[in-house]
């Protein structure tokens, strides 16, 4: 009987234990659901619900369409509204997953007559699915060591900012299911290769196809299943259980995946996929020289047989080398390289520099994200490496694949964030195993395996016995072992504290509505956004053609219901260069190109009154870069900077940048707010242009619609124009 | 404008028909019409002091025409009327109390509405411009009977007539002047000793157009469409009022584009341009809880609501709850703007329950006006509780059509029986009270209650079924870890 640190009730039955960790862990996993759930709602409580940012516009939007005219109907929806004049095939290029899950939902509320909006459906959607995040990373961790680490990582993911910054409520869009389906697809992996099974290996396949309907993202699950197969296979791994697992996956969920009419033949056709597919092969190979080993046993024979292995290997990979030179298999897109190349997508691809969440990711927001997960995270690999299952290199191979995809993209810390949770949480799980241990090690007896006397003991003695060389080992004391605890348990409420201020602060604003604090502390909603769309929607035409920078594309179709140029579904690049152009020409330039597009509105988002960055102006030479990229003769960057390269918007402003009709429409009538004082443009600090005469809508036919139907900077500028009268006086 | 929409008495209609109609023994001592000019309502009055009781109307405003009301001067009791269409004219034989003895005099006041009547003119004015309208009406009452004196007074809210018509060929009635401007009024008349004017005769000769082109300070508003869907919860005590409103500004169009500035320094120097509409207040009942505002898409956060509270039982209602409404966008000429607003109030402040019947009855305002707004068209839906039975409506005034229907909504399994009522061209004198009376049976009230206590226990036990029934070929082994 060894000595116990602190007492522990011994008249239990292990029934008893058994249950009671078993209603606590039922307990506790609904409370984190109820958690992941809650600390995201922050956005409806403090604004409403609502639709976010930009893409979810336009999911909502195709899901309003399935909701309304059926699955069928949305299949081969063709959106005459979108890039006009092209137009675009929704059904066929979008991952219709997310649509088809709100859908469903929706269509099972209205059988048992529930009547709740599809609006409501759509915003709820991302907290609904963190909650089964959360299960699915409880399953995946219970997997890696035990239910405790179970629960923790549990904890960690349903309230780490890296995941909420994409699932809040009211972000509608494919990530806000897709973490869930990867973990998922993990978790089923996990257990195929554990077990071996067929089933498993098939609900994987399942879900992967899941996936693949569900987020452009299901390429890492594409790669990271077989980067495993393969590493197992390297390190001598190879087991029938690997086999039966991939085989089942890979087929079932390849061939599941081409039903999605967006994906169609890649998965036979293109780099990213063809090492799903050499590793298949490679298995088929490994599988047949292990019978042919079982039959022959000669160590000649074996040999021989590694050479091939290796020489086929190097074949199959200089015919895929091959094929892709040829162009048989589709080269490497543009997103893919500027993973390896943080400075490619600048050079060559504008479109992708230019949006923020491809940025490479700055330092402190790992620590924002994650907090004190990011230390805990090494901890829990190095944890991996002292046992090394088959599983245990699964999470090795996707923490460091996700750590360095993490640090190329800023969207690209949602995939990192499930790994360093589970990490994490195996990491804490063990300290506490050891510091919550009653059993004081025992200095006398040796070479007796100290029994775990409580809990779910699963775990504890597979590590107890794997070091039982030292009994030595271990915490003496209560005060030892309650000074980790409290610091532990003081660092994990800090944790919950940083990630609720995160989550509240910085990633509950739904950018579509913007909060502005008084004087005195009061929020203000500015709502101009969507005072301009619903204008546009209820006092223009149908048919009327509104051109706008590609950002407002998918918010202007959801909100305000008008064709668009270009949008956020940036497939067109000389379109969206056509924009870029009309909007960095002068205005006799600029004309014939809208006229051309039957263009009768231009919107435009202008901040300088209220100092809201995110304004046109600020995106102004991207609009020129991309312009530039197909008409280098009419549009220079340089032209658009002072001679001494900076690049202003006040009287020293350059020529090019004065005539062209972005600076013509920001500043038209700007400096009338200010009475005779000098007009101050709060986003750049500078002055503000005086006289700037629009010359467009006095012009030809479209004297009246060729317009800026509303200037929401304007709006603001009221506001502002009040208050600082009143200080003035 | 005064709000009395909640203290209008159920209107009664008189199903007794006199059987004087057609008499023309009759003489019109003296005939004042007055017309309150105004934005989307025009407000005709016609005061006769006379022995009779076939009013007129012409045929131009008749079409405008949505409410006809003819009264005894001085009591609150309408009068009940037939009508009859001829060639120009309706003919409207209003029903007297008594029967008139010889000589003497009654003073009939024959009100009517018009809506959609006065048309913007220019039809399409800039930002700072003055907002003109333009009212044409006949000049002469017509009435079968002969006239001593007429005269027709068109009151404007401010003083300042662009134009008016001056009469011809009426200088065989017209005493000092055919028409005078005094003020905010145009008055034609007074016109004296004039024939009985129903003819074709009469009206050929004598009747023209007389079209008055004024000044309106106030925005011309619209509800094209209004759907109201009244919702009532027993469970909840509740009865939810929803109102998804088409709001129209048929005032002049807006000329060139809309400038913010000059918006804002209108609002500064206190002289609003007269066509546009920045806020509405509304007088919504009292004690409601849980307003919202909201359009297609999403919240809008610009209005205040300042909540009554809710009146004892048998007090006079009179307070109401504020609501200042701001659309997203100020509301110019030709500018639509929809939305929806919706309350929940406590079911006791509109039912009542009658404990020897077992019969409930609820009330239901047909609208909620918008001072000087039409609607153009309303629908409105009724939702009573589900299984309630022996439905009966009382109408304050005729529907255009009415039907009872089934509503499912919210777990219901058998639906709810619903009235569905539609109506064109309300003002605010039809916000009165729809009364609707039903029965409820206990078992109906609990009957929610049930089912879904039944469809979990089924849930439940399948689930613990399933979890106890082994499928598999091959007998479970523990698992190897």
């Amino acid at each position: 009987m060894p000595s116990l640190a602190y007492p522990v009730p011994t008249d239990l039955s292990p029934a008893t234990v058994k249950n009671t960790a078993s209603l606590f862990r039922i307990v506790t996993l609904a409370l984190i659901s109820g958690a992941a759930i809650a600390s995201r709602l922050f956005s409806i409580i403090n604004f409403e619900s609502v639709i976010h940012e930009f893409d979810p516009w336009f999911n909502y939007r195709a899901t309003r369409v399935l909701a309304s005219k059926g699955f069928y109907e949305f299949w081969n929806w063709f959106d005459p509204t979108a890039w006009y004049p092209l137009g675009r095939v929704v059904g066929g290029t979008v991952y219709p997953g997310l649509m088809a899950t709100s859908g469903v939902i929706y269509y099972l509320l209205q059988a048992l007559n529930l009547p709740v909006d599809i609006r409501n459906i759509c915003v709820l959607l991302a907290p609904g699915f963190s909650a089964f995040t959360a299960w699915a990373t409880y399953m995946f961790t219970k997997e890696m060591k035990d239910e405790s680490a179970g629960l923790l990582a549990a904890a960690f993911i349903g309230i780490a900012p890296g995941y909420i910054s994409r699932s809040v409520a009211g972000s509608y869009d494919n990530e806000a299911i897709a973490i869930f389906l990867l973990m998922f697809t993990f978790y089923l992996w996990i257990k195929a290769l554990k077990l071996g099974s067929a089933l498993y290996g098939t609900i994987a396949a399942v879900f992967y196809f899941y996936m693949v309907a569900a987020w452009g993202g299901y390429v890492f699950i594409t790669n990271m299943i077989p980067v495993h197969a393969l590493v197992l296979i390297f390190m001598g791994r190879f087991s029938h259980r690997l086999y039966v697992a991939y085989c089942s996956w890979y087929a079932i969920g390849t061939l599941s995946s081409m039903q999605v009419p967006f994906v169609g033949f890649q998965p036979v056709s293109t780099s990213e996929h063809m090492g799903a597919l050499g590793v298949f092969g490679l298995l088929q190979l490994v599988a047949f020289a292990n019978l042919v080993r079982s039959h022959v046993s000669s160590q000649n024979f074996q040999k021989l047989l590694r050479i091939a292995v290796v020489a086929i290997g190097a074949l199959g990979a200089s015919a895929f080398v091959f094929l892709t030179y040829t162009g048989k298999i589709a080269p490497w897109t543009g997103r893919f390289y500027s993973l390896w190349d943080t400075g490619y997508a600048k050079k060559y691809i504008p479109i992708i520099a230019s949006v923020s969440e491809h940025q490479p990711t700055a330092w402190p927001s790992f620590f924002m994200d994650l907090q004190m997960l990011m230390f805990l995270f090494p901890a829990g690999v190095i944890l991996c490496f002292r046992e090394l299952r088959d599983e245990h290199l699964f999470v090795i191979i996707y923490a460091v694949l996700s750590s360095y995809f993490a640090g190329v993209m800023v969207r690209l810390m949602l995939t990192l964030t499930p790994v360093v949770c589970v990490s994490a949480a195996i990491a804490l799980s063990s300290l506490l195993d050891v510091y919550l241990n009653p059993v004081e090690p025992d200095e006398e007896q040796d070479a007796v395996a100290q029994p775990a006397k409580s809990g779910p003991a699963d775990a504890a003695p597979s590590t107890a016995s794997s070091k039982s060389t030292s009994s030595t080992r271990g915490i003496f004391g209560i005060d030892t072992r309650l000074v980790v605890v409290f610091n532990t348990l003081w660092m994990l409420s800090f944790f919950v504290f940083h990630c609720t201020y995160v989550t509240s602060t910085a990633y509950s604003s739904p950018s579509v509505v913007l909060a502005s604090q008084g004087q005195d502390g009061s929020q203000h909603i500015i709502d101009d956004f969507r005072e301009a769309y619903y204008w546009l929607r209820q006092n223009t035409e149908e048919d009327a053609v509104v051109m706008s920078w590609w950002d407002y594309g998918y918010q202007i179709a959801g909100m305000a219901d008008r064709p668009t140029l270009v949008d956020n579904n940036t497939w067109n690049n000389t379109h969206i260069a056509t924009v870029g152009k009309a909007m960095s020409s002068s205005e006799e330039n600029a004309y014939p190109i809208l006229r051309k597009h039957d263009v009768e509105y231009v919107l435009v988002i202008f901040g300088g009154l209220i100092g809201y960055s995110g304004d046109d102006i600020n995106k102004f030479l991207w609009m020129v870069r991309i312009a530039q990229g197909v008409w280098p003769d009419e549009i220079q960057e340089s032209n658009y900077f002072t001679p001494r390269g900076e690049y202003r918007v006040d009287e020293n402003a350059s020529k090019t940048m004065k005539e062209s009709l972005m600076y013509k429409m920001s500043y038209y009538r700007f400096a009338d707010l200010f009475g005779g004082n000098q007009a101050v443009d709060r986003v750049r600090n500078q002055h503000a242009p005086k006289n700037i005469e629009l010359g467009l809508p006095r012009r030809g036919v479209h004297v009246r619609k060729l317009d800026r139907p509303y200037l929401p900077s304007q709006e603001r500028g009221h506001a502002r124009a009040g208050s600082e009268e009143r200080e003035r006086l | 404008m005064p709000m009395k929409w909640a203290s209008v008495p159920l209107a009664l209609l008189l199903s007794v028909t006199s059987a004087l109609c057609g008499s023309s023994s009759f003489e019109n001592t003296a005939i004042v019409r007055t017309v309150e000019l105004g934005g989307a309502v025009v407000h005709v009055t016609t005061t006769t002091a006379l022995k009779t009781y076939t009013v007129a109307l012409g045929k131009a405003d008749r079409e405008k025409t949505s409410l006809v009301e003819a009264k005894v001067k001085g009591q609150d009791k309408l009068l009940s009327y037939t009508e009859r269409v001829e060639k120009d004219v309706s003919l409207f034989d209003v029903t007297l109390p008594k029967p008139l003895a010889g000589n003497k005099t009654v003073n009939i006041v024959f009100e009517n509405i018009q809506t959609h009547a006065t048309t913007p003119w220019p039809e399409t004015a800039e930002q700072r411009d003055d907002q003109g309208l333009k009212y044409t009406t006949g000049l002469f009452v017509l009435s079968p009977y002969s006239t001593l004196v007429q005269r027709t007074k068109l009151k404007a809210l401010v003083p300042r007539f662009k134009s008016y018509t001056e009469p011809k060929n009426v200088d065989a009635f017209v005493g000092d002047a055919a028409v005078t401007k005094a003020g905010a009024t145009v008055v034609y008349g007074p016109y004296k000793d004039i024939p009985a004017s129903t003819n074709a005769n009469f009206i050929e000769k004598y009747q023209q157009p007389i079209t008055v082109h004024y000044y309106h300070e106030q925005p011309v508003l619209e509800v094209r469409t209004l759907k109201r869907a009244v919702e009532i919860s027993h469970w909840g005590a509740n009865i939810n009022t929803q109102d998804d409103i088409t709001l129209y500004n048929a005032g002049p169009k807006l000329k060139g584009h809309f400038s913010r500035l000059e918006h804002q320094m209108q609002g500064y120097m206190n002289k609003p341009a007269p066509h546009i509409l920045p806020a509405l207040n509304l007088g919504l009942p009292p004690g409601i809880r849980n307003a919202y505002y909201y359009d297609t898409i999403g919240n809008v956060s610009t209005s205040k609501l300042r909540v009554a509270p809710l009146a004892p039982k048998g007090a006079q209602r009179s307070q109401f709850s504020l609501l200042e409404l701001r659309p997203r966008y100020p509301l110019l000429g030709g500018w639509n703007y929809s939305f929806t607003l919706g309350w929940d109030a406590p079911l006791e402040s509109s039912a009542a329950y009658d404990k020897k019947t077992g019969t409930y009855t609820v009330s239901v305002p047909i609208l909620t006006p918008i001072p000087g707004a039409v609607v153009t068209d309303e629908e409105l839906q009724i939702i009573l509780p589900e299984g309630a039975t022996d439905v009966n409506y009382a109408l304050p005034f005729p529907a255009l059509s009415a039907e009872i229907g089934t509503h499912v909504t919210f777990l219901d399994t058998v639906g709810r029986p619903s009235i569905t009522l539609r109506y064109k061209n309300l003002t605010v004198k039809n916000a009165q009270d729809i009364y609707v009376t039903y029965k409820v049976s206990t078992l109906a009230h609990i009957k929610k209650g049930l089912n879904v206590a039944a469809a979990v226990f089924i849930l439940f036990a399948l689930g613990g079924i399933a979890r106890r029934v082994d499928l598999s070929i091959t007998p479970r082994k523990k698992k190897v870890q």
